[in-house]
């Protein structure tokens, strides 16, 4: 096990941009893509190392590293250093992004036309930012790495999207740096109380959450709602979302793969790690409203889901729509919403790239994303619709599909709940049945308008999948039947991190 | 005799060998203009560096804490010495950088080095100062030495522009005499050291404050703060470039340098004077960003990002503890770099197109990247983004308020936003560069002092943040000397 080192697994895709952006490197597509892929299957295979040999018993973190230059620790002086390691929920999503990231490279080939250096160096750096934040065990290199996560993700969006991405990407920037003023101030503010009243100078997130109750109420509030707003920006809830169905309209298509299956997780495990570990009791106080925010964000985004006519944009807001499954999920406070809840985020990432997937093959074959252009390309590609059927399957919560255990688990979760509101709680669980009629609504009416009604005149001569996308979406599909039989092989992983949690909520 | 040459070589011998220089130069002016005017950069260079190595050789005593020299005049602590490196390194770039300046005025280049010598001189004295005469010498001499830098420029508004500059500054340094002469008629004193001993006795809090606010009219003005504000876009835009680059960077440590001499001195007798502070720097940031986002010319954007830059450190040194100060010192370290690659890659590309509107950056990644990467990272340290020294710099500061108390936090977070909006001020160059249009723009390679300092300042600013460790205990060592 010592073999493997997270320093490694962070600043590896660092050192592989830039070493494909030294002039020097080949500048022809094909070897650039094919360095990109050959190292992206090199790290996934790093990372799933990471989880064959992780300790499901342990309780607390593990494969513990520090980063140091020449035995010198990064900002010593102000307890802060640059402390890595994994947990069971954090060693799940670093798997998830080195996968992600592969099967974009996989399909990158047909939607990037230019710049091709920059766009595999910059996806690259992307993955590093994330890792970061998954990996971080201190309060400011988390913040770091949540800053650096949207430089290149900018220019992922602005360079290789539509006509119209500058905009959106920068409306996505510009509300994102806003959002990390709260939670840079929240930070800030926890540290310093927290010096004040401790007197030990640290911005380690575990020592930080040991003792929460040396805070007083309103100002564990205060910095609650300040993390709340940085975090509910990226995951993305109602409220703050309208940045995300624009983005991912407009950015091309591996991009889309890319934000949905990745940078959405980080939200919610912004909110797992601080919201939740640093101030249970508030978490507890906050929990009603949490639950009906989540159940409104179900309603109102899968309304305005069905009322869009394209295809992105439906995709996009059925996301947000499921995302408030894992709100619900989080705020019930008992064991199997909490499972439920880590799951389904880790299943969304997959299903919803998996669907991003199946609209990059139609938009790459179409050049258009509108419903009223498309219908009936089930005819011409066949292999296409059986598997997003299996896909569009899953993202409903068919059983033995992946999001049905964890549908399921947050459901019985909020009905099983403790919280003091049961009439709320009841009814929220009733709405939340009544929303899985809602989902197969809109996805189905997506799968339907693309795949089944008439098929147009100018698609007759479309071709079927290529040997990259079945390649792709054959993997997926995998993963979303082999985790939907098998469903305990993910939570077991993070078991012994929600007992943990469970321990501070005192539930 | 023997105590002059004493006194010298405790506390003064940097600003010798600088006289000796400047005195070389105007001579040197006489005699050998247009031939041998490349000489004139390579003898400031030896000046500066002999400076410099000087400054090195200076006695700290850390018991003995201050060495008085001249009879009271000048003082020369651990916290001057790290200011007047700070300075001298500074002024060595800006050197570098005036090459081609001189190039298109060879017959007044020994002119010109001998002016630039003379401000960095009096910026020195400035913050070495040990009673209110020499500080008022000092800062009227930095004034005028500003003013006939800004003359040098070819540009037309620019004599009209400096001469702006000029009145107001005039005004500003009257308002400081003003103050002094109250001061005076309280005390009775212009050392600093008889000043404190008879404030400990006697307080007079209205006069005090009276005369303090005044006193600081000069810097505010100097480092661009708002209600000093209006001079400095028209002031850099007619500038020529390394004088620009001289204003927006050597003014800034020596004001910085002399408002926290002279807050040390008051601040225990007039605590209304931190709220005073950590409101102007807020209101600073927030009106000078708006300006910024709004500027098409990058001096104009430069001359706002350098009001900016002076609010955020007023704020730091407004809630002035231990944390606040060593936090404007590593900030001042850190933008020194920062400020200066983002000049000399600014620099660079004038002399090659003789243009510099943020339009014509456009599309620059695909014929220079080295170039962009390097310019884009000094760039994000002045934003204070992640991987760059102006993040830590930023994260020591702002918590140095944020440690202060809960009173400032509301102030923190209002100037945290508009620090945001400057950020898209920075981001629109950025963004101008990798644009993908074609251009005609060509970077000239042949120009290797300027970009040896840009990438050198680049790589300086990555530096700074692995190791800020040991920077930030150095900084700390030296703010616990004031």
């Amino acid at each position: 096990m010592n073999f493997l080192s997270l320093i490694t697994l962070i600043f590896a895709p660092i050192a592989a941009a830039i070493l494909m952006l030294v002039p020097k490197f080949p500048n022809h597509q094909v070897k650039v893509r094919r360095f990109a892929k050959a190292f992206a299957s090199v790290h996934f295979i790093y990372a799933l190392l990471f989880l064959v040999f992780f300790d499901t018993g342990l309780y607390g973190m593990s494969y513990e590293k520090e980063l140091t230059f020449f035995n010198i620790s990064w900002l010593k002086s102000m307890g802060i250093s640059a402390k890595f390691a994994l947990d069971g929920i954090s060693v799940l999503m670093v798997v998830l992004t080195s996968f992600i990231v592969l099967i974009t490279f996989v399909l990158s080939k047909m939607h990037v036309r230019r710049k091709h250096k920059l766009y595999y160096s910059m996806v690259l750096l992307f993955e590093s930012a994330i890792l970061g934040i998954l990996c971080s065990k201190d309060m400011f290199m988390f913040f770091v790495f949540w800053e650096l996560s949207l430089i290149p993700l900018y220019f992922l969006i602005s360079q290789w999207g539509n006509s119209e991405a500058r905009s959106a990407a920068m409306k996505f920037t510009l509300a994102s740096f806003c959002a990390n003023v709260f939670l840079f101030f929240a930070m800030l503010i926890l540290y310093y109380y927290n010096f004040a009243v401790s007197n030990v100078l640290t911005a380690n997130i575990e020592s930080l959450s040991m003792d929460e109750n040396i805070y007083p109420v309103w100002f564990q509030v205060t910095v609650f709602v300040n993390f709340l707003i940085g975090f509910v920006l990226r995951v993305p809830f109602v409220f703050f979302h309208s940045w995300f169905p624009d983005v991912q309209s407009k950015a091309s298509a591996p991009v889309n793969i890319l934000i949905s299956g990745t940078l959405l997780c980080t939200g919610v495990y912004g909110l797992i790690r601080f919201n939740m570990q640093i101030f249970p009791e508030i978490f507890k106080m906050f929990a009603p409203v949490l639950m009906c925010w989540g159940v409104f964000n179900i309603i109102y985004a899968g309304a305005l889901s069905i009322l869009q006519t394209e295809i992105k944009k439906i995709a996009s807001y059925a996301q947000i729509s499921m995302m408030g499954f894992v709100m619900i999920g989080l705020a019930c406070l008992n064991q199997v919403g909490f499972n439920g809840a880590v799951f389904m985020t880790l299943a969304l990432a997959v299903v919803f790239a998996a669907l991003f997937a199946v609209i990059s093959a139609v938009q790459f074959r179409t050049k258009t994303t509108y419903l009223t252009a498309l219908g009936g390309l089930g005819q011409v590609m066949p292999k296409c619709m059986y598997f997003s059927l299996i896909i569009c399957f899953g993202a409903i919560g068919v059983p033995f599909l992946i999001t049905f255990a964890p549908k399921l688990m947050i459901l019985s979760g909020a009905i099983l709940s403790n919280l003091e509101e049961q009439l709320l709680v009841k009814i929220v669980a009733i709405i939340g049945l009544l929303s899985i009629i809602f989902a197969s609504g809109y996805i189905m009416y997506l799968f339907y308008k693309i795949f089944c009604s008439v098929l147009l005149e100018q698609w007759k001569r479309l071709k079927d999948l290529s040997i990259q996308e079945m390649s792709v979406m054959s993997a997926l599909c995998l993963v979303i039947i082999y985790f939907g039989v098998y469903p305990m092989s993910v939570i077991q992983v993070y078991q012994s991190v929600s007992n943990l949690l469970l321990d501070i909520l005192q539930v | 005799m023997n105590n002059v040459w004493n006194d010298i070589l405790n506390a003064y011998l940097p600003e010798s060998i600088l006289i000796i220089f400047i005195i070389f130069n105007l001579a040197a002016s006489l005699f050998f203009n247009t031939y041998l005017y490349k000489l004139s950069k390579w003898f400031t260079l030896l000046g500066i560096s002999l400076a410099l190595g000087a400054t090195f050789f200076l006695p700290i005593d850390p018991d003995n804490m201050e060495i008085f020299a001249f009879s009271g005049e000048i003082v020369s602590n651990i916290y001057t010495v790290f200011y007047k490196i700070l300075i001298l390194m500074c002024s060595f770039c800006l050197t570098l950088l005036s090459g081609y300046f001189i190039r298109e005025k060879r017959d007044r280049a020994f002119e010109y080095f001998s002016v630039f010598l003379c401000a960095v001189l009096f910026s020195m004295c400035m913050i070495s100062s040990g009673d209110l005469a020499c500080l008022f010498l000092s800062v009227e001499g930095f004034g005028l030495c500003c003013y006939l830098l800004l003359n040098f420029s070819k540009s037309p508004d620019a004599k009209q522009l400096s001469f702006g500059y000029f009145v107001q500054g005039a005004v500003a340094a009257l308002l400081f005499l003003f103050g002094v002469s109250y001061l005076y008629g309280l005390c009775g004193q212009i050392g600093f050291a008889q000043v404190s001993e008879y404030l400990l006795q006697n307080n007079s809090f209205v006069l005090l404050s009276f005369s303090f606010v005044l006193m600081l009219c000069p810097f505010f003005f100097k480092l661009g703060l708002v209600p000093f504000s209006s001079w400095i876009s028209d002031t850099f835009e007619g500038a020529g470039y390394p004088i620009a680059a001289f204003m927006s960077s050597i003014p800034v440590f020596a004001c910085f340098g002399v408002i926290s001499r002279l807050l040390l001195l008051f601040i225990n007798y007039i605590p209304v004077l931190k709220l005073v502070f950590v409101c102007i720097g807020m209101f600073t940031i927030i009106c000078s960003s708006l300006c910024a986002i709004r500027q098409t010319g990058v001096k104009r954007m430069l001359a706002y990002s350098m009001s900016v830059q002076s609010g955020i450190m007023l704020l730091g040194l407004g809630v002035f503890s231990v944390f606040s100060l060593s936090g404007v010192l590593f900030y001042l370290m850190c933008y020194m770099f920062a400020n200066i690659g983002v000049w000399a890659a600014i620099i660079l590309f004038y002399i090659s197109t003789k243009r510099g509107d943020i339009e014509d950056y456009n599309g620059l990644i695909f014929h220079r990247p080295y170039y962009v990467i390097a310019f884009t990272t000094v760039l994000i340290a002045l934003a204070g983004l992640a991987p760059t020294s102006g993040f830590v710099s930023k994260l020591y500061l702002f918590s140095a308020v944020a440690r202060a108390g809960f009173l400032f936090l509301p102030f923190l977070i209002i100037s945290m936003l508009g620090c945001v909006i400057m950020i898209f001020a920075y981001w629109k160059l950025i963004r101008a560069m990798f644009r993908r249009v074609e251009t005609d723009a060509v970077i000239n390679t042949q120009i290797v002092s300027s970009k040896f300092i840009l990438y050198a300042c680049a790589l300086a600013t990555v530096l700074i943040c692995i190791f800020a460790d040991k920077i930030i205990q150095l900084c700390q060592s030296v703010a616990y000397y004031l």
